[in-house]
């Protein structure tokens, strides 16, 4: 009789996002530590999921934090009321977090189209200062393709990602990039370089299905959890992220 | 009627799902049995599902018949595709077609986790002939599969409607499948 393969002995710590079914597909959460690129076009839900994460994580007690580098955190926090869950005091006590990364680029002296090897590291430096100092556990850059369109080559892309994920893994800070692609890109990350170094990609879209346009989420990669590989269909809701299994009686044209 | 059908529902255990095989004239005596005595009794929340007549008229006849709705809600799937005025009512939430199948599955969730109430939830599909005619039965047995079995996990009831005079064998053996009793309607 062949002997079973050995199941790892240590479960790595979670991160849970709060949202139960993504949470239920991830085994109990994302592997704390991880770095994961929440990919998709617009209008798929990714800052809602990310901004969901984050607000749990306040909830139980975590210092969330939320860049935004292409909408005002004003914008994105008079959303913030249509959520059931969402308390007022979790911005009062600080546990929740929004910051503008181009007004981290002014202070920076940053304000500039591209950014050498240097600024990268600059940028890379005073991210994870913040995670220490503010003893981040949650955060969420949206979108890290307008970062990237700062660093052009690839090279900086890859250090970049890389540095920032060493660095934040090792402050115990599970962090989510918001990555922007074009509808039907076959890649999951606009410059291909994010989604080769991110610990996880979790990859929302849109599936039309005889003239329905339904909203996808399906998780392809996340290190060190198994995880459901299946396509599941959510709702945007006050009550926060739901997900159902995507049904597959019907001819799906496409996805 | 009403009283006979409602005494037969009051015997059903927790988390059934029962397929109620009805003549459309016995509809309201139905409608009536289920959300004027059975769930009030039960203390039950009850979510309508729609697909054959939108939520306002049904909301309206529940008005003629002296029942309340402040304990129901409704998954409206067939008043944007009838592309008639929206006449939004506060307990109705709209899914945008009948072939939406995992959104009903999406707003009946929301529906049970909105309400947050200590009571627990009754789901009504009516009816399973209105949704056959807008989806293949593939994927009709494979939403009716985990729907069912999803609000069995949360201790619902399920009540599906089922038209006799539309009742196709393939639509039959697909509710037979998933529910744990057949209640037939016969008239006196």
């Amino acid at each position: 009789m062949p002997t079973p393969a050995k199941e790892p002995s240590a479960e790595r710590d979670r991160c849970r996002s709060g949202i139960e079914g993504l949470d239920n597909l991830l085994n109990g959460g994302i592997p704390r530590g991880n770095t994961v690129l929440v990919t998709g076009s617009v209008g798929t839900g990714k800052t809602s999921l990310s901004v969901e994460f984050l607000i749990h994580g306040a909830r139980s007690g975590e210092n969330s934090l939320f860049i935004s580098v292409t909408e005002s955190s004003e914008k994105l926090l008079a959303n913030l009321i249509h959520y059931d869950f969402f308390e007022p005091r979790l911005l009062k006590e600080g546990r929740l977090i929004f910051m503008d990364l181009p007004l981290i680029y002014e202070r920076l002296g940053l304000e500039k189209p591209e950014f050498d090897l240097q600024d990268t590291f600059i940028l890379t430096k005073v991210i994870a200062d913040l995670v220490r100092e503010m003893k981040t556990k949650r955060l969420v850059i949206d979108s890290v393709t307008s970062v990237c369109y700062r660093l052009k080559t690839q090279e900086n892309i890859r250090q970049f990602i890389l540095d920032l994920g060493t660095a934040l893994s090792g402050l115990g800070c599970t962090t989510i990039l918001v990555s922007e692609i074009s509808p039907g890109a076959e890649r999951y990350s606009l410059f291909g370089v994010e989604e080769a170094i991110a610990d996880g990609i979790i990859t929302m879209s849109n599936l039309e299905r005889r003239g329905d346009l339904l909203r996808t989420l399906q998780i392809v990669k996340m290190r060190g959890t198994t995880h459901s590989r299946a396509k599941y269909v959510l709702d945007l809701t006050p009550v926060g992220v739901l997900l159902v299994p995507l049904l597959k009686g019907g001819s799906i044209a496409a996805g | 009627m009403a009283s006979d059908i409602a005494d037969r529902l009051m015997e059903l255990p927790e988390s059934s799902a029962v397929s109620l095989r009805m003549k459309t004239e016995h509809y309201f005596d139905v409608v009536r049995a289920i959300l004027d005595v059975f769930a009030p009794k039960k203390e039950l929340d009850a979510i309508y599902v729609t697909c054959t007549i939108p939520s306002a008229s049904i909301i309206n006849a529940l008005e003629v018949l002296e029942i309340p709705v402040d304990n129901i809600w409704f998954v409206d799937c067939i008043s944007q595709i009838m592309m008639s005025p929206a006449q939004k009512h506060e307990h109705a939430i709209y899914v945008e077609s009948p072939t939406m199948l995992e959104n009903i599955m999406l707003k009946v969730e929301y529906l049970i986790r909105h309400s947050a109430s200590n009571r627990k939830d009754l789901i009504i599909l009516d009816s399973i002939n209105s949704l056959s005619i807008h989806n293949n039965m593939k994927i009709l047995n494979e939403f009716l599969h985990i729907l069912v079995n999803t609000l069995r996990s949360k201790n619902a009831y399920t009540l599906i409607f089922s038209m006799e005079e539309y009742e196709t064998d393939e639509v039959r053996q697909s509710v037979n499948l998933v529910c744990d009793q057949t209640i037939s309607v016969k008239g006196d």
